[in-house]
């Protein structure tokens, strides 16, 4: 299993702990599929529901992996485990689609036969009324991730009158849907097969449904939702299976998914075979216990994440950049990965695409003994970095959230400003709040401590979307590029990459690996380190897989 | 006595409006509280932004989303919530009280005769070992936080001792309605009414232990003695009786607030999602529709709830009807 290669190339020996052992939860092999699995209730735990139940509008990991399951896009994402579930593969859609008009034009034919979990069958109709809803319902990712259909410009300025002329097209006499973008887009396939993309009825209604359940063509449908009690998903039944890899029968008939308590509590639960899984991770200081008592329980898996301090380059003391190089050398990544729980839970990095992530190049420039990996800090670099900068003295104040974790992180942090010689301060702020307060200009943050995770397996996501010039809006609490860094050449660079991944994709990587290292070269965050995933389950979970897109497949894995 | 229950209805609409406005601009006045950037998600572009602004109506005046929100949350009690957008806020409150009320109501009898049984048992004892032996657990009961006391009774009912015959009985942490199951509804919450209770007890009893022992250096005391009656009588018709006020007026604050939502610790311990958690659970994603409903919910309480306290205290003290 691609888990344990990883994890292995990561566990450097420096700070083998206990928790190393939770690999091995890990080796449990895949059991043969048998129909016998087929069945029973599954019951989830969460501290707390997270919002809309409109796959349209709702941008959290918690109930993505949740959506795969009740509603299809075009494409989806391979529905496996391993590096394999980062591929797309056609799901509404009867085959990949043909691309023409130099990778502008998209032709998709519909597959038929498909029925909604109302009865209605699928029909071109709704799939071309789901991208209009895209921008009526004005979806987080409609100015990003769908900006590049014709029409959209139109359908951003006035949600309401949005009909995405000129951009997608049904015929219903063909059964084909074509799409046509004002530029080629290599990633525009990832962008079909999220669930911001699925498609739902033509009658569905053109705003936010909240917590009413919307028709969907997957294995599941949601039966009810209160966000302050519970989610319920049941079998669709007009479902029939198509494409095992898009999207496959599920194997419990019933899927609970229960809000409240505490971490401590799930774990519990789960220990006693209340429940079976819990969303949020667990305790770190039940998981040195668990990994002796119930290792065999326990599964890990790296995770496409980075967390990292992005410096605002538009402040002192961050706007010398041998300021911002001298921290990056005076982070001790080895003592931040001990802070989040050992080397089995996440390792060090130097770069800002994360190892799993495609282009992905091991280089680091930031350490004692520069080369392909981080090693040590070099602290001697960096006080002769800070005394040329001359922003020795000054006041700089670390904003964390208030996870545990965060404010060690950001602790820590300051513990290296003051050695550098700094007057530093750690202020931690609520994790809901601290995200948008982290981004907007006006409260003159100089360095943060957070997190970004995968949207889809393209090196833009992390490059452009965090430190490109069009993810920075100063005065606004949705500004991404929190470094507030707009370089001009690496932004055209980085929009060259893009269009070259449409007709080269290996040059494009490649491209891209260096752009991180040219982006590096300006230390507009300092890299920490990269998180692992790590899933407490019950003892009668079966078929546990993990996917690089949507973490762990609910409804691949049985309960009897 | 109309215009006294009319004085006091009046008083507690302006309190209560004193705190929905505050509540409203304090919301407005926490940086990054922006609700429209809230609403549209994770790195929205600027555009979408300012479609939701529009269509939530926060690009208009302070005053006219304020009167427009109190409309909604009172008049067409449609409000619903910016996090959880389609939850509308009045049954969603409904649909939690009673799970605080089930907690509150049931430790508030414990806690009661709990702390009335051992305030007395002190006093009359005072000085002797049930006192010390007493007065000793109580203060541990006060000095141990409710969260530590309800991790540490889950840990040893939920995970340590859970499958001996001891605790076998207790199912898992959450709340089952009282019509659904009445059965399994007291054996969820045996455990957060004695955890809830726990502290209240010692609290209590300190208290009224303390209000007999002055009291027994009144006048009307030492009148009542030398008419002949018994210890026990002085004791608990007239000592306790008048000692007792104290603590009808501190149960009327306790209670009022509890319900209100501030059992927020043991409701989030034992996975009972009540007022208190729903409170918490918005101030942490900061849903202002959530917030003030919550809030307004509180304040309603505790404004009954001195009330009714005051009545109480008619009823206890035949001196205070004349003032």
């Amino acid at each position: 299993m691609s888990e344990i290669r990883s994890i292995r190339a990561r566990l450097k020996g420096r700070f083998l702990g206990g928790v190393a052992a939770l690999a091995i939860g890990a080796a449990f092999p895949a059991l043969a599929q048998d129909d016998a699995h087929y069945g029973g209730t599954m019951k989830l735990l969460g501290v707390s529901s997270e919002g809309t139940l409109d796959p349209h509008i709702n941008y959290t990991a918690r109930y993505w992996p949740l959506f795969i399951y009740t509603h299809d896009g075009l494409m989806a994402f391979k529905k496996v485990g391993g590096p394999e579930s980062a591929e797309v593969v056609p799901d509404l859609a009867e085959a990949m689609p043909e691309v023409s008009n130099d990778g502008k034009t998209y032709t998709f034919k519909l597959r038929q036969g498909i029925k909604f979990s109302n009865g209605k069958d699928l029909t071109v109709d709704d799939v071309v009324a789901s991208f209009q809803r895209i921008f009526k319902v004005s979806s987080p990712t409609s100015g990003s991730f769908y900006s590049g259909i014709v029409g959209a410009d139109k359908c951003l300025a006035e949600a309401e009158t949005c009909t995405l002329e000129g951009g997608v097209t049904g015929d219903a006499a063909t059964n084909t849907i074509t799409i046509n973008l004002v530029a080629p887009d290599a990633e525009f396939l990832f962008k079909l097969a999220v669930p911001h993309a699925v498609i739902m009825p033509a009658d569905t209604v053109m705003k936010d449904a909240g917590n009413q359940p919307i028709p969907g063509t997957g294995t599941y449908m949601f039966e009810s939702y209160d966000p302050n009690a519970s989610l319920i998903m049941v079998r669709n039944p007009h479902f029939q299976e198509w494409s095992k890899e898009a999207q496959p029968k599920g194997y419990p008939d019933r899927i609970e998914y229960t809000f409240g308590g505490t971490e401590e509590a799930a774990v519990n639960a789960i220990l006693n075979g209340q429940a079976d899984w819990m969303y949020e991770p667990v305790p770190s200081d039940r998981l040195a216990e668990l990994s002796v008592s119930n290792a065999d329980q326990l599964r890990v898996a790296p995770l496409v994440a980075w967390w990292y301090a992005p410096m605002n380059v538009n402040i002192p003391p961050f706007d010398s950049l041998q300021a911002r190089q001298a921290l990056n050398f005076a982070v001790d990544r080895g003592a931040l990965v001990s802070v989040f729980g050992g080397p089995a839970l996440a390792a060090p990095v130097c770069t800002i695409l994360p190892p799993d992530m495609p282009g992905h190049a091991d280089r680091c420039d930031y350490t004692a003994d520069p080369g392909e990996f981080w090693s040590a800090p070099d602290m001697e670099k960096a006080l002769a970095l800070v005394e040329e900068s001359g922003t020795k003295g000054q006041k700089v104040t670390v904003v964390a959230d208030d996870t545990s974790t965060g404010r060690a992180v950001g602790t820590y942090l300051q513990t290296v400003l003051t050695e550098l010689g700094y007057d530093a301060t750690v202020q931690s702020i609520s994790g809901d709040i601290q995200f948008t307060y982290i981004q907007n200009t006006n409260n003159n943050v100089q360095i943060s401590v957070t997190q970004w995770y995968q949207d889809y397996p393209a090196p833009s996501n992390f490059l452009h979307v965090l430190f490109g010039c069009d993810s920075f809006t100063p005065g606004s609490d949705s500004s991404v590029n929190m470094s507030g860094i707009c370089d001009k050449g690496l932004d055209d660079r980085m929009k060259a990459a893009m269009a070259l991944a449409a007709t080269d994709p290996e040059a494009a990587l490649t491209e891209w690996g260096n752009i991180d290292y040219d982006m590096m070269k300006l230390a507009p965050a300092v890299p920490l380190f990269t998180p692992k995933d790590v899933d407490l389950i019950s003892t009668r979970l079966g078929n546990y897989e993990f996917s690089s897109q949507f973490h762990w497949l609910v409804g691949n894995s049985w309960v009897q | 006595m109309l215009a006294a229950v009319l004085s006091r209805l009046l008083r507690m609409v302006v309190v209560m409006f004193g705190i929905s406005v505050i509540t409203f601009l304090i919301f407005f006045a926490t940086p990054s509280s922006d609700p429209a950037a809230r609403i549209a998600g994770k790195n929205a572009a600027q555009e979408t932004i300012e479609a939701v602004r529009k269509d939530f109506g926060l690009d208009r005046p302070l005053y006219v989303q304020y009167g427009l929100m109190m409309k909604r949350l009172f008049v067409t009690r449609d409000l619903t919530s910016f996090a959880n957008r389609g939850q509308q806020i009045v049954p969603a409150v409904a649909a939690a009280a009673p799970a605080t009320l089930s907690l509150v109501s049931g430790a508030a009898v414990l806690w009661m005769l709990g702390g009335i049984l051992t305030g007395i048992t002190a006093a009359a004892w005072r000085g002797r070992w049930p006192d010390k032996l007493l007065m000793g657990i109580s203060m541990m009961a006060v000095a141990m936080p409710v969260f530590w006391v309800g991790e540490m009774v889950n840990l040893i009912t939920q995970n340590r001792l859970h499958d001996t015959w001891a605790f076998s009985w207790v199912p898992a942490l959450g709340y089952t309605p009282f019509s659904e199951d009445p059965g399994l509804w007291f054996r969820s919450m045996v455990f957060p009414w004695l955890t809830l209770a726990f502290l209240y007890i010692g609290l209590y009893g300190r208290m009224l232990r303390t209000g007999i022992i002055e009291t027994y250096q009144e006048d009307f005391i030492r009148t009542a003695r030398a008419k002949g009656l018994t210890g026990r009588k002085v004791l608990l018709k007239h000592a306790t009786r008048s000692a007792i006020i104290p603590i009808v007026i501190m149960f009327g604050m306790d209670f009022g607030v509890l319900v209100g939502g501030a059992a927020v610790l043991t409701e989030v311990v034992f996975g009972i999602n009540g007022v208190g958690r729903l409170t918490y659970q918005a101030l942490k994603v900061l849903d202002l529709p959530m917030i003030m409903a919550t809030v307004l919910y509180a304040s309603f309480f505790v404004v009954i709830a001195n009330a009714v306290v005051d009545l109480l205290c008619l009823l206890i003290d035949p001196r205070m009807r004349r003032a």
